[in-house]
């Protein structure tokens, strides 16, 4: 027989995730297997404890709210489901019924998958099981990862091996595991498990080997229910034997273990078998909470860090967090929100630890507020790879005496931090666009100097580095000194606009980097000669653009380009379309920069076109579509054709 | 009644029955199936319908051959991708027409395709009782019940109840609506049901089409009071 109807199918898949993981044939096979429905308008797709359907859903057409309904709480809505949207995959991941009710908001056309396939799907292509884990975490806490749905880039960048379950040895160490032998009375066994606040309790024997297992579903199913009397052995209502597994399972690894066995709870041993000493406990709630709460651990571990080396290595491990991220298509402002928290943290700490060390060197801090800035790119919340380091410092102003021996500590400060940064990779700037610059590390007085000859005076130059210092943010100290400062900017800027006009003209000075034949430009020579410059040609118009129109509309705390531009979209509703394409546009590079670099173990900055896949060209081309217009609304706006 | 004419109807019956007897397995297997023909006060969503679609060399039933056949059963507001049939025919003779080129559909496929007499086979075994839907379903059955014929050497007709989508069609616009040329072909159908365009003229393609299409003007009937076979069945 033909194939058009599933072919039809099969193409709607194919572009969404995580069916871009899955090879061809067994997508085809998937299609094969697909029911259309129709749901009308306001009907029940299933309800808030039924018992999970042998389908999970994909709407083709039309919306699905999903929503909670606690009783005399009324209906909350947790997510609306669109095209392409995924819904209902409890059944692939627990044995448990629905956590929430969906309601087809419009008349809808859903594919309904079955399961039966997808557990034997998760254990051949655990990246399968990884992104649908993500999908059910949102699904089971609202908004806690929200999945970024339009812009697939595409899911064959990143590698084949499984996520490490980094975080297990640090749960072996919070969580002893509970054990009793199998004698104690089914009684004593829920007094320690409620003492101890655990689920479940390993049986073990003298050994120290697991020989059983009790959640509180046994305790539910056998002993509430009266079939075992309390004073009985535990023994008797322990699962046996007990499935185990190494300690270095990769999450996707345990992820399909429990759904295999059908088992929310895995005892971990030295062996990985059952016949060793038990050395942990991992339940479903310890996975969920682990993908939700990795930021907030290397936050945490990155605040107590006591050296370098250890900060480099959180470091490390936050750009894995971010390859995970990035391959499971979380959206980008989430993961610059936790990249940027993750970045601030080792600055902060890096600044507290250099204190300490001049502290023992005998150099105290003078009782003078200073405040660290970051500039570029960590200015604006960017910076997802370790690229280079810009940052400025500003101290209160103090008489006249006392600044050389305050501007000299500050600078030692400065030295030793921007060292720290770059031991943990992040490189020196190269235009030494540094704290440590005697240059970039003055009073407030002299800031405001500064930055009113830039505006006065708007040379070349100077709007070079007004492009950079512009974006700077407050990352430690008293962030009151880096808010003067922001006062001061926009006062000179209501005084004196050209300066304005200058900058519009420097947000322009860079075409869209398409050629008349739509292809990309490309670098004509030197080291990087026929590849695609996205930092320069693509990102640095957004960036520019919106900065000028950010500073035009007077909103100093938003420094985030994608931000500035959702910030522009709500000021300006005549432009709103064109700011949130431009918006999106610059979420779509970021993202694809990130992935070139951690791909090519670079900063992402250059791009070869040929390596992209067709899917590829087409979304970066489309996100280049607003800088055109951008620029076309800068330069009349500012009337930048009136200045030289 | 006279014993002459008890004896007639008894004839008349028992040279039906070996008139049945005469003809293939596939007939006789279809013709049965019928026992459980559905009642017209049968609710819609217990019906199985099955939204189907041929090409044809051309328009003309007594001279035209169906070139390829596409079927999908729909019930219970749920269309089955696995519950299909899509398959190309070839004749005994080259087909002649334009429709060949429209189609892209050439004899020399000839290695992938049924025979008339396989598809309609097929065809028979699929459809059951079901309730037949096709955008100018009056044409398609035409062209099934001629190579039917053809096949059993005798003129025998689909017993199938159908409804045509263009019939629904109608009944769903406004009655002072002044129909425009083309208004219910199915592209500017689809166009209007907002239905995803994707390559036409495949007669599977046109089928799963149809089906979504009969789904989407389904629930505007039913919020209409249709709530029966015999509501669908009218005119």
């Amino acid at each position: 027989m033909q194939n058009t109807i599933p072919k039809r199918i099969f193409d709607f898949l194919k572009d969404l995730p995580p069916f871009t993981l899955l090879g061809k044939e067994r997508l085809m096979d998937i299609s094969e297997q697909v029911v259309v429905q129709y749901k009308k308008r306001g009907e029940t797709i299933f309800r808030q404890g039924d018992e999970p359907e042998a389908y999970f859903y994909i709407v083709h057409e039309g919306a699905v709210h999903l929503l909670n309904q606690r009783e005399g709480e009324g209906d909350v809505l947790v997510d609306e489901c669109d095209e392409g949207d995924l819904f209902g995959i409890r059944p692939l991941l627990a044995e448990e019924p629905y956590a929430l009710t969906a309601v087809a908001k419009e008349e809808c056309l859903l594919y309904a998958i079955p399961t039966a396939n997808f557990p034997q799907i998760m254990e051949e292509n655990p990246k399968v099981a990884l992104y649908l884990a993500s999908t059910f975490a949102v699904e089971a806490r609202p908004k806690a990862l929200p999945v970024h749905k339009n812009y697939s880039l595409s899911g064959e960048i990143g590698n084949q091996e499984a996520e490490s379950l980094v975080e297990v040895q640090s749960i072996e160490r919070s969580k002893q595991p509970i054990t009793c032998s199998a004698e104690t009375s089914i009684k004593e066994a829920a007094l320690i498990m409620s003492e101890k606040e655990v689920g479940s309790i390993i049986i073990v024997d003298g050994k120290q080997q697991p020989i059983g297992i009790v959640t509180d579903k046994d305790f539910r199913m056998k002993v509430v229910t009266g079939r075992f009397a309390l004073e009985e052995s535990i023994r008797q209502i322990m699962s046996s034997p007990v499935i185990t597994a190494r300690s270095d399972l990769s999450m996707a690894d345990v992820q399909i273990k429990m759904i295999r066995h059908k088992i929310n709870h895995l005892c971990l041993t030295e062996n990985g078998e059952d016949n060793s000493a038990v050395i942990g406990v991992i339940s479903e709630h310890d996975l969920m909470v682990m993908q939700g709460n990795n930021p907030a651990i290397l936050i945490r571990e990155m605040k107590r860090s006591t050296e370098v080396r250890e900060m480099k290595r959180i470091r490390i491990r936050a750009e894995e967090l971010l390859e995970k991220y990035l391959d499971q298509e979380v959206s980008i402002s989430y993961i610059t929100n936790i990249m940027s928290e993750i970045n601030d943290a080792l600055i902060v700490r890096a600044i507290e630890l250099s204190m300490k060390e001049l502290e023992t060197k005998g150099k105290t801090k003078p009782q003078v507020d200073f405040c660290w800035m970051a500039l570029g790119s960590e200015g604006r919340r960017e910076q997802l790879l370790r690229t280079d380091q810009d940052s400025a410092l500003v101290f209160s102003d103090v008489p006249s005496s006392d600044y050389e021996a305050v501007k000299a500590y500050f600078l030692d400060l400065a030295s030793q931090v921007t060292d720290k940064l770059n031991e943990c990779g992040f490189d020196y700037c190269p235009a030494d666009m540094m704290a440590s610059n005697p240059q970039w590390c003055l009073s407030l007085q002299e800031w405001k100097a500064q930055f009113s000859k830039w505006i006065h005076s708007p040379t070349p130059k100077a709007v070079l580095h007004s492009t950079i210092f512009f974006d700077f943010r407050p990352v430690f100290g008293n962030f009151s000194l880096a808010e003067s400062l922001t006062e001061h900017i926009f006062s000179d800027l209501d005084q004196q606009s050209l300066f304005m006009t200058y900058l519009a003209k420097n947000a322009v000075g860079k075409p869209p980097p398409l050629t008349f034949f739509r292809n990309f430009v490309v670098e004509k020579s030197g080291e990087h000669k026929d590849e695609f410059d996205i930092k320069a040609r693509a990102m640095m118009p957004l960036t520019d653009a919106a900065r000028v129109l950010i500073l035009h509309a007077r909103q100093g705390k938003i420094n985030n380009t994608f931000r500035r531009f959702e910030e522009l979209a709500d000021l300006d509703p005549n432009n709103k379309e064109l700011f949130e394409q431009a918006a999106d546009a610059y979420e779509i590079l970021m993202r694809y920069r990130a992935l070139q670099g951690l791909k090519n173990k670079d900063t992402g900055r250059y791009l070869k076109p040929s390596d992209l896949s067709k899917m590829e060209r087409l979304n970066l081309r489309n996100s280049f579509k607003p800088i055109g217009e951008l620029q076309t609304l800068i330069a009349t706006r500012f009337q930048v054709m009136y200045v030289r | 009644m006279n014993s002459k004419l008890k004896k007639m109807i008894f004839n008349l019956f028992k040279r039906r029955e070996t008139g049945l007897e005469s003809l293939p397995a596939f007939w006789k297997t279809y013709h049965t199936s019928f026992e459980q023909a559905y009642d017209r006060k049968t609710p819609i969503e217990d019906i199985r319908f099955v939204c189907f679609d041929t090409e044809t060399t051309g328009l003309d039933p007594q001279k035209d051959q169906i070139l390829s056949l596409g079927a999908i059963a729909v019930q219970n507001w749920e269309i089955k991708v696995s519950e299909r049939l899509e398959f190309m025919v070839h004749q005994e003779y080259q087909p002649v027409g334009q429709a060949i080129e429209v189609h892209g559909i050439l004899p020399k496929k000839r290695e992938e395709s049924l025979s008339e007499r396989e598809a309609v086979e097929h065809f028979l075994a699929f459809i059951r009782q079901s309730v037949l839907i096709g955008h100018h379903v009056g044409f398609d059955i035409n062209m099934i019940n001629i190579a039917l014929s053809g096949i059993l050497k005798k003129k025998l007709k689909l017993k199938n109840a159908s409804v045509d989508t263009i019939n629904l069609a109608k009944r769903l616009l406004p009655p002072t609506h002044h129909l425009s040329s083309g208004e219910l072909s199915l592209d500017q159908l689809a166009q209007k049901y907002q239905l995803p365009m994707q390559d036409r003229h495949t007669a599977a393609g046109d089928a799963y089409m149809t089906a979504i299409l009969f789904l989407k003007m389904l629930d505007k009937l039913e919020k209409r009071g249709n709530k029966t076979l015999s509501d669908l069945l009218r005119k």
